[in-house]
């Protein structure tokens, strides 16, 4: 079950404390870092502080899981990412692209290349799956044509195959809300591949589902991954799960990053740490008679 | 560690105790109520006296001959159906964009949020018969100034309608379109008008229910249509004529509004 793991070098684990160093190992292989967050922090109004003087290298085609708490700020981590929330201080790039403080065109620019998967899935239930995930070619069109719903048959094409990427393009004409949760989270990341994205974000994309739905839809993102060679970024508050999908292990705490390594270096005492508490059932997806790991 | 076991004991909270407060603001209404019927007269013996007015008399029998004549009541009755059908029309398409730009959720900016709710506001501070009033004197008597008059009310009720369906929309799917990089307008058209869709046409027949009735009532002060006979013909103290029409136009309304409230219980 672990031999997977071992497949992707990456920096060494390093619990907190030394940044330091943990970006100078990242440097090497900067050339190919697609994602890089340099010392941003996110405060919300009314004086949260949601993410502090984060660092972070993401390298092309890698998938990484960022688990903590609820409230650690891994939404907000992803939501800077698309400028969704904007960071209030220091700089992420995308392939060289500046997030903070981009104009609306820039961020409409960044955001095409950017697909997002909701833990709610978003979706619009009173109209078609096809509309829905028409939705991720809205930056292909001119605005004109997508406000008429006037979709050029290459577009229709495009979401059809994005459906058919994830094994649901049977349900194209059927009503949204006439899904199941795991279809309608199918259809949302058929939505984001329709934008043919260079990066994916997940943002707890299994929460509402059920285990075994959630190993399935888990297995999309990363055959997606995969064959389609899409960064992707997931966040997670189940253990089990990040530990059987993920190739690479973030833990946030409190807004800040405190592990940052491989999930073959990944032990009970990295998510205490991490969780700052002892991990309990409700922390794993499924609950075995042994313990899991 | 300091967590308390689970059934530990903490202190139950009073019952909160609004009886009293409950009691002295009905009391005030009631107070208030009972000064404001004395101070216009209000006497309920008034009612019996009304039935022995002999005015009553001239309201029978109903001369349907001069009802049905096409020419005296089915022509004007059907201009008022068109002022209604037009007026709705207008005022439901403008009321469209306007709504989007009315609600917080789906407005483009700040500055055109306040702008358009402002200028609703004032359009809809207006009743209904002054636009009528105010646009027959504009551009003259007939069923011009009543299609616009009602356009104007449509869009008044139209848009606080929708305006408050779109706030309480979901607003997830927007942002999903917004993160797909999408511009404005197609991240709202996508995201939100497939959700409101249903309402929006249900407000729509609903307008027009609230038009046919309006344009009745705005005939009494020359915007044409059915009003315009129904005064004429209480002028010359022709009350059976009156109630004739009243009966048509009371069994036009509810067969229309009988249609709409089905065709609305499909829809939501």
């Amino acid at each position: 079950m672990s031999s997977e793991r071992q497949l992707k070098p990456s920096g060494s684990p390093s619990l907190s404390a030394d940044r330091g160093t943990e970006a100078d190992d990242h440097d090497t292989t900067d050339a190919r870092a697609v994602i890089r967050f340099d010392d941003v922090s996110v405060t919300y109004r009314g004086g949260v502080q949601a993410l502090r003087n984060v660092d972070l290298r993401v390298d092309d085609g890698e998938f990484v899981v960022v688990v903590g708490l609820s409230g650690a700020g891994k939404s907000t981590l992803l939501r800077a990412l698309n400028g969704l929330v904007p960071a209030t201080s220091g700089s992420i790039t995308i392939d060289g692209t500046e997030v903070v403080g981009a104009g609306a065109a820039e961020l409409r620019v960044i955001r095409s290349q950017i697909g997002m998967i909701f833990q709610t899935f978003n979706l619009v239930h009173r109209t078609s799956v096809l509309n829905n995930v028409l939705m991720g070619r809205l930056s292909a069109v001119p605005a004109w044509r997508s406000t008429l719903g006037l979709w050029p048959s290459a577009e229709r094409e495009a979401a059809l195959q994005a459906l058919e990427r994830v094994g649901i393009v049977e349900k194209a004409y059927v009503r949204a809300s006439n899904l199941s949760g795991g279809q309608q989270q199918r259809v949302g990341i058929a939505r984001a591949l329709a934008q043919e994205p260079a990066v994916m974000l997940a943002d707890e994309p299994v929460a509402a589902l059920d285990p075994v739905t959630s190993r399935q839809v888990m297995g999309d993102l990363l055959r997606i991954n995969r064959e389609m060679g899409i960064t992707t970024l997931v966040n997670l508050h189940f253990l089990d799960l990040a530990r059987e999908f993920g190739r690479r292990l973030v833990g946030l705490r409190d807004g800040e990053v405190v592990f940052d390594g491989d999930i073959s270096d990944v032990t009970d005492d990295t998510f205490q740490e991490i969780y700052g508490r002892a991990i309990t059932d409700d922390d794993l997806l499924t609950v075995d008679a042994e313990p899991a790991g | 560690m300091n967590v308390p076991p689970v059934g530990a004991t903490t202190s139950r909270p009073s019952r909160p105790r609004r009886g009293l407060r409950l009691w002295a603001v009905a009391g005030a209404l009631t107070a208030y109520t009972l000064f404001a019927g004395r101070k216009v007269g209000f006497d309920v013996s008034s009612f019996w006296s009304v039935w022995s007015n002999p005015l009553w008399g001239k309201f029978w029998p109903i001369p349907w001959d001069w009802v049905l004549d096409r020419h005296n009541v089915l022509d004007p009755l059907v201009e008022t159906l068109q002022i209604a059908v037009i007026s709705t029309l207008i005022g439901c398409t403008l009321a469209l964009p306007l709504a989007f730009a009315m609600s917080p959720l789906t407005s483009p900016n700040r500055v055109t949020l306040v702008v358009s709710r402002s200028v609703m506001n004032v359009v809809r501070a207006v009743p209904d018969l002054f636009w009528a009033k105010l646009l027959v004197t504009a551009v003259g008597v007939g069923a011009f100034a009543g299609s616009w008059a009602l356009s104007v009310f449509s869009l008044g009720v139209m848009v606080k309608l929708f305006s408050e369906t779109i706030d309480g929309a979901d607003p997830r799917p927007l942002e999903a379109a917004r993160a797909a990089g999408g511009r404005h307008a197609p991240v709202v058209r996508t995201g939100v008008l497939p959700t409101v869709l249903p309402e929006y046409v249900a407000y729509g027949l609903y307008v027009f229910e609230l038009n046919i009735r309006a344009s009745v009532v705005l005939g009494l002060v020359g915007a044409g249509g059915i009003g315009r006979v129904v005064e004429s013909q209480r002028q010359y103290f022709r009350f059976d004529r009156v109630l004739g029409v009243l009966v048509l136009v009371f069994v036009v309304v509810f067969v229309i509004e009988q249609v709409s409230v089905a065709i609305r219980r499909r829809l939501v």
